[in-house]
């Protein structure tokens, strides 16, 4: 065990300063984003989102904090040993992780030490530790609403395809019960290993079976390629794909749009609190921040805004409560509203989720969303899905018996 | 049989717990409100708990009994819990075996540590009320089969009365009374017990509702 050392020896952020001068109090905040590793791309938007709000809401705050940014390299066992590194060195308050096996991961080590995560993803849902809090989409901010917007355009029957893994199984499942309650249809539901991208025989599939609509929960480099093998079939076959058989997905950003490539980026519905073309002042100075800042990207995603706005919530939390002890800066974050990029946003007291506003957006030639469904209020945060789920879980299949 | 189906939401549920110990329980009680489930918790009165078991909906509420408290709390079930009439999951404090043994008696079908850890809660509540339901669903069909067993001798009786009267052999008299018996959404059983009664020569068409005193074929 190294301790604090290390963890300041990978800092690359700077000592925002402000406002205040010396008299000012100070604290140091833990950043864990794996900018390396497998899903390197969006973890690095994250960080740069962190980074940009650092900077801003720290002169405004009357308070100086100091980012200490560890990389885990995408690999579970340095989550743990980083976050252990960071809370014994004295820090109390970590904004990161990415993936919910990452935020499993760590969340004993929070527990343990009392000390606060500051999640900033859309996550799967079905948890609320105490000393965590979500800055990102809950379940019921991604599902219902596209659900809606699909079944009212006439689209009732669906075909899955997702990565082998939870957030595509939990997802799935959550479509295929809001469907069949309101007589919708899944015709297929198909996984493959992360980082697959052999994914013809799945596309022969689907245009055999031709669905309203595909359900994509794939992600990284297994997405991106599916959805030029799907674009590059129908064209083939003249088939006019985003009309005939429109893809949503619930976690497609704008970097991603840009990994699929030119042929295949137009027409895909996606389900998001935040897109970057959002026409709010609050987002056009955010966007000009983050692109003056990071001119060689990656672009701003929804999940860069979330960790832009926990890093703000944090900062306002502890210049509030004037110290960053864990119980008097969760009691303080409960009080703000933040005027964040994606319009208002707060923190639920009872489940520590954040309340945001669902959309949709379709993607365009540019590799960005324009918007064609938005909630008109921030929405209650639901992680159990206690308002939407059915009481009982559906059956897979019928239970028949052969008689004479 | 079809098998219960699974509970997966919580929400409008009232769970009672039994406790002396508020402060282990904090988390229990703030997780509870986030599934959409409220929490009461009955007096404790001479070591006696202010519950009227017999008023309980299983559809709706879950009882939590701490297995710390000294036994004797009015609530004690039959010796393999067949008498809990609403689901019983148990706070565990000591792990000592007669401890666990008088939340078994209860009916307890899952159980969280004290202090009880807000992550485990769905996990226990969920595995609670659906053993809860596949228990009842299995004592169901156990009283079910036990009733048929009985039941064996009318269908000897009756295949035995349709051979010598229609003139066939023992497999085409039971398939006869067994088509006869689904057409009138009966258990063999009963149909049989009803065909010897009527003391009638052909197998004939029940109404449904014919027997009310009977159980419907539901399997």
């Amino acid at each position: 065990m190294v301790g604090g050392t290390e963890a300041r020896d990978h800092s690359i952020g700077g000592f925002f300063c402000f406002g205040r001068g010396m008299s000012a109090k100070h604290y140091r905040i833990g950043v864990m984003f794996s900018t390396t590793g497998s899903y390197n791309v969006v973890a690095r938007s994250m960080l740069n989102g962190a980074l940009l709000a650092f900077g801003e809401a720290a002169a405004e705050s009357g308070i100086t904090v100091e980012p200490v940014v560890v990389n885990p390299n995408g690999e579970l066992a340095r989550y743990a040993e980083l976050s252990q590194q960071l809370i014994t060195s004295g820090i109390r308050h970590v904004v990161g992780c990415y993936t919910s096996s990452s935020r499993k991961e760590v969340i004993p080590c929070f527990e343990k030490h009392d000390a606060l995560l500051w999640y900033p993803s859309h996550y799967e849902g079905f948890e609320s530790s105490a000393n965590v809090i979500y800055t990102g989409a809950s379940p019921n901010h991604h599902v219902a609403l596209l659900v809606d917007h699909l079944l009212s355009s006439g689209r009732r029957r669906a075909v899955c395809v997702g990565s082998n893994y939870i957030w595509a199984w939990e997802n799935n499942r959550i479509l295929r019960e809001a469907l069949m309650t309101r007589r919708g249809q899944v015709l297929a539901e198909r996984y493959f290993a992360i980082g697959d991208i052999e994914l013809q025989q799945v596309v022969d599939e689907i245009l055999e079976l031709r669905p309203d609509f595909v359900f994509n929960t794939l992600i990284g480099t297994s997405a991106y390629s599916f959805f030029r093998l799907l674009r590059a079939a129908c064209v083939a076959r003249g088939i006019d794909q985003p009309k005939q058989i429109p893809v949503a997905s619930c976690s497609l950003s704008e970097p991603e749009l840009e990994e699929i490539g030119a042929e295949a980026v137009d027409g895909h519905l996606s389900s998001s609190v935040y897109f970057s073309s959002l026409a709010t002042p609050a987002n056009t100075t955010f966007t000009e921040g983050y692109r003056t800042a990071y001119p060689h990207g990656p672009v701003v995603s929804a999940d860069a805004e979330a960790s832009y706005n926990a890093v703000t919530l944090l900062i306002q939390s502890l210049a509030d409560a004037g110290t960053d002890e864990v119980h008097s800066v969760k009691a303080a974050v409960t009080r703000q509203r933040l005027a964040a990029p994606q319009g208002d946003v707060w923190i639920d007291p009872q489940t520590l989720h954040a309340w945001l506003t669902p959309r949709i957006g379709r993607s365009t030639r540019d590799a960005r969303f324009e918007v064609i469904v938005e909630s008109a209020v921030p929405t209650r945060p639901d992680p159990y899905l206690v308002q939407s789920s059915p009481r009982y879980a559906l059956a897979r299949t019928p239970e028949l018996k052969v008689v004479k | 049989m079809t098998a219960p189906r699974l509970l997966q939401n919580f929400k409008g549920s009232r769970a009672l717990i039994v406790t002396t110990n508020r402060v282990a329980v904090e988390a229990l009680e703030s997780t509870l409100a986030k599934l959409g489930v409220v929490s009461e918790f009955p007096e404790i009165r001479d070591g006696r708990a202010e519950l009227d078991l017999a008023q309980l909906d299983p559809d709706r509420d879950i009882l939590f009994v701490d297995g710390d408290l000294h036994e004797g709390l009015g609530l004690e079930g039959g010796p393999d819990g067949r008498l809990s009439a609403v689901p019983v999951i148990g706070l565990v404090g000591v792990e000592a075996p007669s401890r666990l043994k008088s939340l078994v008696q209860l009916g307890a079908t899952s159980f969280l540590r004290k202090p009880v850890h807000g992550s485990a809660v769905y996990m226990a509540l969920f595995l609670g009320v659906n053993q809860f339901l596949l228990r009842g669903a299995l004592r169901a069909r156990i009283e079910d089969m036990e009733r048929r067993r009985h039941g064996r001798r009318f269908v000897i009786k009756a295949i035995i009365r349709l051979m010598s009267h229609a003139g066939i052999d023992d497999d085409a008299a039971y398939d006869l009374l067994r088509r006869e018996s689904m057409r009138s959404r009966l258990s063999l059983e009963d149909y049989c017990e009803e065909y010897l009664r009527r003391g009638a020569n052909e197998p004939m068409r029940l109404a449904q509702g014919e027997m009310p005193e009977k159980r419907a074929n539901r399997d």
